[in-house]
């Protein structure tokens, strides 16, 4: 049976040729990017009648029944436009939209190319500061990311009543992932019993990017950092010249609490984790850019908000599992990540307990 | 049937022979990747099979005494008294992995009703019995996990 999703450089030229005919684009590279748990991602370039050249990036849904993380793409193409040249943080410029899967198999989305390199990469440069600096970029990032004024976002995202009917809600979501699952898991119901018991003060609810990780924040490729003696001269750039990281993958964007982004990020082992390396100096920058207070803003509220922050994509995991109970293999990385709901679970019960104590 | 070697054994030969017979012979990184993953997969369930019986069976027995000690402690919680009749019907005499299974899933959710009431309950020696649980099961998923660390998204 033919793979029902064709993104290809075939596919991409009949989209041209059906969207944008008298602009006579012809695709001229286009290479598949492996990895990412979610989405197909390709990278192309195209060459327009008029001689210029335009690198977009495309991102299309997976085969029906396959993929672990599902998100919604009309809500992320709507998102995208919504955003772009409006928010306080940079996000690509979005540019096409197969909503149909008319073209390519499956619902397909393609943003203007950025030159850039994601910040680990920087923060693994090897130059003097790179850590502390690729920590004041993630941490800046994410103050503006929760400064986006409300209204900005697309009128079809929810909007919670308030912060406490939406940690209620969040919690109890958490308690009930696997009410609808063939096994158990006792540590969730463990986890949210004590949540409920210990809320942390509450904090205006925004903007959450909801995979919130220096991988999604790419740098713009402007020199070779490894020879930086400091980063002096790299930090007037980006100050002077809007030179922002341009901030990807929205697919699980939402209204929450931004402590979520924070959460979620802090038990990342990824290193070098710009969290962990230093929360004090973490937690004081976010604090001083947000106004927000030590009470609301600590390595406890942090710890908190992992279980919540994490509580959507454990509890797509925890499906994923199940579907293969039900004859219904989502794939040998599905089953692979099993061990990564053993993982949270036990992180989970590990910060419940503390929290508690 | 033949029993030795041992199905942990079998599978863990079928991972040193897709780690050195296989995953050298392939070119796509996408293939290697997918071999890769099954070896700790492979590994995980070579784990499982050598002990899972043995431990879900402890477990469940273990969960059965608990359920039983905070339903007495909180004799109107609705959900509790509900899980543990449920437990007290699940087939607990027949060996077969599928019926061990069916078991263990039944006291896991009498446990997480019972660890609900205990919390909400501020009963602190029935959670910190509950909590003992707890730190025996995440202990045996560690030894499933046979060296398995995250690795984000």
């Amino acid at each position: 049976m033919p793979d029902p999703v064709h993104l290809d450089a075939p596919s991409l030229q009949k989209f041209l040729d059906g969207t944008e005919p008298d602009r006579h684009g012809t695709v001229v590279s286009f290479r598949p990017v492996s990895g990412g748990y979610s989405r197909l991602t390709a990278i192309t370039t195209v060459t327009w009648g008029d001689g210029t050249d335009e690198a977009m990036v495309l991102r299309a849904d997976p085969p029906p029944g396959s993929g672990i993380f599902h998100s919604d793409r009309d809500a992320e193409w709507h998102f995208l436009r919504a955003m772009h040249g409006r928010a306080p943080v940079r996000t690509a410029r979005p540019r096409y939209y197969d909503a149909t899967g008319e073209y390519f198999g499956a619902k397909c989305i393609a943003v203007e190319f950025f030159a850039g390199r994601p910040l680990p990469e920087l923060a693994k440069s090897g130059a003097s500061g790179a850590v502390d600096r690729a920590r004041e970029i993630f941490v800046d990032t994410a103050a503006k990311i929760h400064s986006t004024p409300i209204d900005v976002l697309p009128p079809d995202m929810a909007r919670p009543p308030d912060w406490s009917t939406y940690i209620d809600e969040l919690v109890e979501f958490l308690r009930t992932i696997d009410d609808s699952v063939s096994d158990s898991n006792p540590a969730l119901h463990y986890a949210a019993a004590q949540l409920k018991e210990h809320r942390p003060p509450p904090v205006p609810l925004t903007l959450v990017h909801g995979d919130f990780q220096p991988a999604n924040l790419l740098v713009a490729d402007w020199a070779d950092w490894a020879d930086w003696a400091d980063w002096a001269d790299w930090a007037d750039w980006i100050d002077g010249s809007g030179g922002d990281p341009l901030v990807i993958d929205w697919e699980f964007a939402r209204i929450g609490d931004p402590r979520e982004d924070l959460g979620y990020y802090s038990q990342l082992k990824l290193p070098p984790n710009l969290y962990e390396t230093d929360p004090d100096g973490f937690l004081a920058r976010y604090r001083e850019h947000t106004g927000l207070t030590e009470e609301q803003i600590n390595r406890d509220t942090i710890e908190y908000f992992y279980l919540l922050g994490m509580a959507r994509l454990l509890g797509q995991l925890i499906h994923a599992a199940d579907d293969l109970y039900r004859g219904n293999p989502r794939g040998v990385m599905a089953t692979y990540l099993f061990n990564a709901i053993s993982d949270a679970m036990h992180r989970f019960f590990d910060i419940a307990r503390r929290l508690a104590s | 049937m033949l029993s030795r070697p041992t199905t942990e054994q079998i599978l863990l030969d079928c991972c040193r022979e897709l780690m050195e017979g296989v995953l050298p012979a392939l070119s796509d990184e996408t293939a290697q990747v997918r071999v890769i993953m099954l070896d700790a997969v492979l590994k995980n369930t070579a784990v499982r099979a050598a002990h899972e019986i043995a431990w879900m069976l402890d477990e469940t027995a273990a969960i059965d005494d608990y359920v039983h000690a905070v339903r007495a402690a909180v004799p109107g919680d609705e959900a509790v008294r509900s899980a543990a009749e449920a437990l007290a019907a699940a087939p607990r005499h027949d060996l077969h992995l599928d019926a061990v299974v069916e078991a263990y899933c039944v006291a896991g959710k009498a446990f997480s009703a019972a660890l609900e009431a205990a919390v909400t309950g501020r009963l602190p020696d029935l959670v910190a019995r509950g909590e003992q649980l707890l730190e025996q099961r995440r202990d045996r998923e560690i030894e499933v996990m046979a060296g398995w660390s995250s690795t984000g998204r």
